[in-house]
């Protein structure tokens, strides 16, 4: 049966070399540390799918963001569990993120020929910040309103341009309406399609130049590669 | 890396690819079982920890400590240990630099080697910066959550939470011996000065939070209910100590609900609590509580300990001699001379060396007169009337006020200059540099130089100048190399001391007008000051020092404003001073109109009006129809809503009223013509809005008024019932209507505005006639007749 | 790759199942899992505010004295219910016919037409409601006389009690 549809759409579709190119094809062998991107990359799946769904109820104004999150926990079914879930992802993500880099520094994995790979990761941890940052402000709650406020205020002591920045960021002199709608835009729309772009390069390159294989202890040895010792 | 290193690791990599694991599903295996584990336990937290929802947002409520989100907190930690200027460093260059290092990690890691422990410094900084960002987090975290345990009716939270966190973060450590009070108002390091921003009060409430962020929490347990912080930070301490000790004895607190205070604060709760309302800021402290008695500062030139004692034990201090027993009267006054004016009676000197010196050291006690110190010096025990401070104040406060009674008394350069001021300057200039007139000649004036205004126009140097050579007249170069009796340093006194006004003018002019020749209305300040220069006509004249103000030059040449900014201002250089120092705003104003009154001045409308529409409304208001701006007929009588002028009636008139804007819309739409164009068109449609209008000169000048014609039935018919001869204000004759009245004349000839009569029929103050108002026409009659000078 | 296969083809203890085929179906079981777990709670989410019926809003909702309702024909009330929906309150609006044909017993129902909602209203001279939409017409207790209406006009429960009606709640068809 299961064979019998998936020669249906490979007939139609043609899939099945990409599927070996991607997945059937053969790494070198890896340590669980390995493990931490992909599991950044599903607490971004899961962010964007909860993300998503927060949307579905929210409403990014003063008078109904703090109603619109709290009918969202309190009242739709498994709301709580969808914004939980968001909230706690977010955390998540800039942990996994950080551990995930640190896997990368420990393999000196941002080496030739893998340079491009680690500055899209510090785009990433860029984004995820960002993220984080601005969602912050969402549920227009207490936390979210005074630590926005000391947030961007920060941006002030920029010398020169730091008073213009902070209206910049604030959408005026105070929080208001205005900043939180440039919160939203920012974390709804300019954010995700950056994170988009960036995961897109992060991942095609990973397929692309392959992952690395865990350094051996043996290469400061003048012989080399000839030198085959097992890992 | 070389190139050469580049192909090897590309066949290395190659080879551990062919020796290595088929991604699906050895690798794949791997990452969803993680996948799928960190999925659980995300849901777990969601389960156990809930998705937060704190109160709604609450943009009045200060009082809430921020917290940003844990992974921004080693940020907002690192702010702590950049204070002030340095913030930027803190906030934006540091992570900027951590992160250019991060882009920078390939070029900077550049050998082929990649196994961790060929790379020890890259996993050493690595490890440090992981560590101080942990470290800083948890630094964070674990910091006294201060103003969080402070919440409630506190504005000394509200206040650390706008002005202090962003730097401070929750707590700020006090180092002892700080002078919160100086700091927090003058800055330092790096931090701003509050002075401008916060009130003394606010300072000291803020100072209490900090020292006692313990007594704010008690004072949220117990107090805040009824309470503000602010209320209750300048309440003197003898108030404090008898509301927590005597319960619901103490008046104020008779009829309440309340515990015995001292059952549930005492001890330690008790001295926090007292050190939050009454920060221990010995300058404050002192202002508030012993400069009444002891003026700006006390001499003392004992030591630590013997004045700390003397402070606690106040009134029970009765160590001096009564020397009335021990000392001929001669000779106590001669004491009290010496020690009131030491300069002028040298004779005291042996006598105080023999007899006082042993205690008080070679300062001198000072005594506001000689009668006090006479009385002081006879009767001895000279603390007899202080409060036994020990028993008020806290150890804190004690040992603060300790600290600042001792500092002052060495001397601040302020309290040297107010000494040379009282003795140098304080004859002509009063005592707060209020002035006055001059002590030989009284019709000179001194304007006050402890105004904000002044103090703010003349910085440091030009102070310093002043005093220094003496202005153009009448005062003396003071600096010795000028031939006068100060040094350099003293005039430094001097010039710090008149800088201090600066805080808190002493003198906020305009003085009352009741204040003698300063009073009048505008026609009666232009002859008392004006006229001496510009002559009482104002037209100047070849002795007069002023230029005519009449002339057309001098009226065509300045605008309203510009008269208004040169008489406010003065001209440096000559002899007009600025006599916004000592005359009001309002007065000012009013010499502009009455200056303007001196001549008849025309309007020609082809030279004066018809340009203003040219300019600003023909691009619309042609002959498309509505009101019409292209020759002067047509603008008095085209109109949407019948003629756009009413001759002789501009409040009636829709031109007027839409360039005011008080009308549906205001015009031009793109913006408002200015004052003065719209003042001239007004002028214009009063005269009568022909081609020439003939305005100001006799007719403004005598009032159309008089008290016998027009002032007098008024009065007579609604006043003299109740307002005969019989006290208070008397209508009767015309003398009395000016000068009597229960609160100095009821009339200032010229000023309406500053005569109770007018006032009154106003309704400001008591309304008279009480309960029915006489009519707008008949007030405005009086009115006028007061501006134009109240005549006969 | 085909290596890994070989290589695992003959594992001993377990079922006979090599240990690629274990870790593709154990992946595609724990991907399933990952699903459902994100899945399940999306749909019930989504479908969350579907639940919520349309009812009064109100335990009951008073129409005034009996006294006041005109005996033999048809007359409109009208009265305003604060109702929640997600989390906005609106005051909305709801009228009812009353009809009593004693002064004693009354009946309610709604001048929603059944057909595709607009508002009918009761035509004196016809006896019968007319919706003006489709040219549906009404009889006097409701039901449909004419055109497209699949059913009789909603009817309401009502209560009267200390002389005064309330309506309690919508009568189930
Ligand atoms: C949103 C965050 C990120 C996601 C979803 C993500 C995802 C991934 C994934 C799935 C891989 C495959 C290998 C592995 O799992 O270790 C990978 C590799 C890599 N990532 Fe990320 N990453 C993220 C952030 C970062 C960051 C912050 C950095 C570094 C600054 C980084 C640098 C790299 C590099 C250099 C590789 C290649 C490693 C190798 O070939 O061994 N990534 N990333
Ligand atoms: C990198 C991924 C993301 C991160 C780190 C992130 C972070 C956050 C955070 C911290 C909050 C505040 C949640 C709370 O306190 O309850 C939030 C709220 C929110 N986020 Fe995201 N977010 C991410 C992606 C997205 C995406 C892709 C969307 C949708 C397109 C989204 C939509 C929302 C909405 C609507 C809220 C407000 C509702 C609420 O606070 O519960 N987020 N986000
Ligand atoms: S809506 Fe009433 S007939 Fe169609």
């Amino acid at each position: 049966m299961i064979e019998k549809i998936d020669l249906w759409f490979e007939e139609r579709m043609g899939w099945r070399p990409i599927w070996k190119a991607l997945a059937l094809r053969n790494i070198p062998k890896v340590t669980w540390a390995y493990t931490l991107g992909s599991a950044t990359l599903l607490v971004m799946v899961n962010q964007i799918l909860t993300g998503i769904l927060l949307t579905i109820y929210y409403v990014p104004s003063p008078q109904d963001a703090y109603n619109s999150v709290s009918f969202i926990t309190n009242e739709i079914t498994a709301g709580w569990l969808i914004r939980g879930l968001h909230h706690w992802g977010a955390s998540a993500m800039v942990i996994l993120a950080g551990l995930h880099m640190i896997r990368v520094v420990v393999h000196g994995a941002y080496k030739f020929p893998r340079e491009v790979t680690w500055f899209t990761g510090l785009g990433l941890l860029a984004v995820t910040m960002a993220f984080g940052f601005t969602g912050y402000l969402l549920p227009w709650d207490q936390k979210a309103y005074w630590a926005t406020t000391v947030g961007t205020r920060m941006l002030e002591v920029v010398p020169v341009i730091g008073p213009w920045l902070l209206r910049f960021a604030r959408g005026g002199e105070e929080l208001s309406a205005v900043t939180l709608t440039r919160f939203y835009g920012m974390h709804i729309w300019v954010l995700p399609a950056l994170l988009m772009l960036l995961i897109g390069i992060h991942m095609f390159l990973v397929v692309r130049i392959g992952i690395s294989a865990p350094p051996k202890a043996s290469e400061t040895e003048e012989e080399g590669p000839e030198l085959e010792v097992e890992a | 890396m070389k190139p050469e290193e580049r192909s090897e690791y590309l066949e290395e990599y190659a080879e551990d690819k062919k020796k290595g694991i088929p991604f699906f599903p050895d690798a794949v295996f791997k990452d969803v079982l993680v996948g799928l584990t960190v999925l659980i336990v995300l849901i777990g937290f969601a389960y156990f920890g809930g998705a937060p929802l704190e109160e709604r947002a609450d943009p009045s409520d200060a009082d809430y400590t921020p917290r940003p989100e844990w992974y921004f907190l080693w940020l907002f930690q690192l702010l702590k240990y950049f204070p002030g200027n340095l913030e930027f460093v803190g906030v934006i260059l540091l992570p900027a630099l951590g992160f250019a290092i991060l882009f920078a990690m390939p070029y900077l890691d550049r050998t082929r080697l990649r196994h961790f422990r060929s790379r020890t410094w890259v996993m050493g900084s690595m490890g440090v910066a992981v560590a101080a960002m942990g470290f800083l987090t948890v630094q964070s975290m674990i910091d006294i959550p201060l103003p969080a345990n402070v919440t409630g009716e506190i504005n000394a939270a509200a206040l650390f939470t706008e002005h202090c966190s962003v730097c401070h973060g929750t707590a700020i450590e006090i180092h002892e011996g700080t002078n919160l009070h100086e700091t927090i108002a003058g800055g330092h390091e790096g931090m701003p000065a509050f002075a401008a921003t916060l009130s003394i009060d606010e300072i000291d409430a803020l100072s209490g939070f900090l020292v006692s962020p313990q007594g704010g929490a008690i004072f949220t347990a117990n107090c805040a209910e009824c309470h503000d912080s602010g209320d209750l930070a300048a309440v003197s301490p003898f108030e404090l100590q008898a509301a927590l000790s005597q319960g619901t004895g103490y008046a104020a607190h008779a009829d309440l609900d309340i515990p015995e205070w001292e059952e549930v604060v005492f001890g330690q709760d008790r001295t926090a609590l007292l050190n939050f309302l009454l920060a221990p800021d010995g300058q404050r402290l002192y202002g508030l509580y012993c400069s009444e008695c002891h003026g700006p500062a006390i001499d003392w030139d004992g030591d630590r300990d013997q004045l700390e004692v003397l402070i606690r034990e106040g009134g029970n201090h009765r160590e001096m001699t009564q020397w009335r027993d021990v000392l001929p009267d001669s000779e106590i006054t001669l004491l009290a001379l010496y020690v009131v004016e030491p300069s002028s009676s040298p004779d005291g000197e042996p006598l105080f060396a023999q007899h006082c010196a042993d205690c008080h050291g070679v300062r001198v006690p000072t005594a506001v007169d000689i009668e006090t110190a006479v009385e002081i010096i006879a009767d001895g025990m000279s603390h007899r009337s202080m409060p036994l401070w020990g028993d008020v104040l806290t150890e804190e406060q004690l040992t603060a006020l300790t600290t600042y009674t001792l500092d002052a008394s060495r001397g601040t350069p302020t309290l040297i200059g107010q000494a040379l001021f009282g003795r140098l300057c304080s004859t002509c200039h009063g005592d707060f540099g209020e002035g006055g007139p001059h002590p030989s000649d009284p019709t000179n004036i001194i304007a006050p130089i402890s105004t904000a205004i002044y103090l703010e126009t003349r910085d440091d140097a030009t102070i310093r100048a002043i005093i220094s050579k003496g202005p153009s007249e009448g005062m003396a170069p003071f600096l010795e190399s000028e031939g006068g009796p100060l040094t350099s340093d003293e005039i430094d006194a001097l010039v710090a001391f008149i800088r201090a006004w600066e805080d808190d003018p002493p003198v906020e002019f305009p003085p009352e007008i009741e204040q003698g020749p300063v009073a009048g209305g505008s026609r009666q300040v232009f002859s008392t000051f004006c006229a001496q220069c510009h002559g009482e006509d104002g037209a100047g004249g070849a002795d007069l020092v002023g230029p005519s103000l009449t002339s057309d030059t001098f009226q065509n040449a300045y605008s309203d404003e510009e008269l208004f900014a040169s008489i406010d201002r003065g001209h440096s250089a000559t002899s007009m001073i600025a006599w916004g120092d000592v005359l009001t705003a309002g007065q000012v104003e009013g010499l502009v109109e009455h200056i303007r009154s001196l001549v008849s001045r025309t309007i020609v409308y082809s030279r004066d009006i018809e340009p203003i529409f040219q300019a600003s409304c023909s691009a619309c208001h042609g002959s498309l129809g509505g009101w019409d701006s292209s020759s002067m007929q047509l603008v008095i009588e085209s109109g949407d809503s019948g003629p756009a002028v009413i001759p002789g009636d501009p409040e009636g008139s829709n031109l007027v009223r839409s360039l005011r804007g008080t009308g549906m819309q205001t015009m031009p739409p793109a913006g408002e013509l200015s004052d003065v164009q719209i003042d001239l068109i007004v002028e214009w449609i009063t005269g009568g809005a022909t081609e020439e209008v003939t305005i100001g000169g006799e007719q403004a000048g005598g009032s159309a008024y008089t008290w016998t014609v027009d002032v007098q039935p008024i009065l007579a018919a609604s006043c003299g019932a109740c307002h005969g001869s019989s006290g208070g204000w008397d209508a009767a004759t015309y003398d009395s209507t000016i000068n009597s009245g229960n609160g100095g004349p009821a009339v200032s000839p010229g000023n309406a505005d500053g005569s109770s009569l007018a006032q009154r029929l106003l309704g400001n103050g008591a309304l008279m006639p009480p309960g029915s108002a006489l009519s707008d026409d008949q007030i405005q009659i009086i009115i006028d007749w007061i501006n134009n000078g109240a005549a006969r | 790759m085909v290596h890994g296969e070989e290589q695992w083809t003959s594992g001993a203890g377990m079922a006979k199942m090599s240990r690629r085929t274990f870790l593709s179906r154990a992946t595609t079981t724990m991907v399933g899992g990952i699903g459902a777990l994100m899945g399940i709670p999306t749909v019930a989410y989504l479908v969350s505010p579907a639940k919520a019926r349309g009812g009064l809003g109100v335990d009951r909702l008073p129409l005034g004295p009996i006294s006041k309702f005109p005996v033999g024909e048809p007359t409109l009330f009208k009265a305003a219910i604060e109702r929640k929906t997600g989390w906005v309150t609106q005051t909305e609006e709801l009228a009812f016919y009353v009809f009593t044909e004693d002064g004693r017993n009354f009946s309610a129902m709604s001048n929603i037409c059944t057909h595709l909602g607009c508002r009918v209203r009761w035509i004196t001279d016809d006896e019968q409601f007319f919706c003006p939409c489709h040219s549906a017409t009404f009889n006097k207790n409701g039901t449909v006389a004419s055109g497209p209406p699949p059913r009789a006009l909603d009817q309401f429960e009502l209560l009267v009690e200390d002389e005064q009606l309330f309506v309690v709640g919508k009568v189930e068809a």
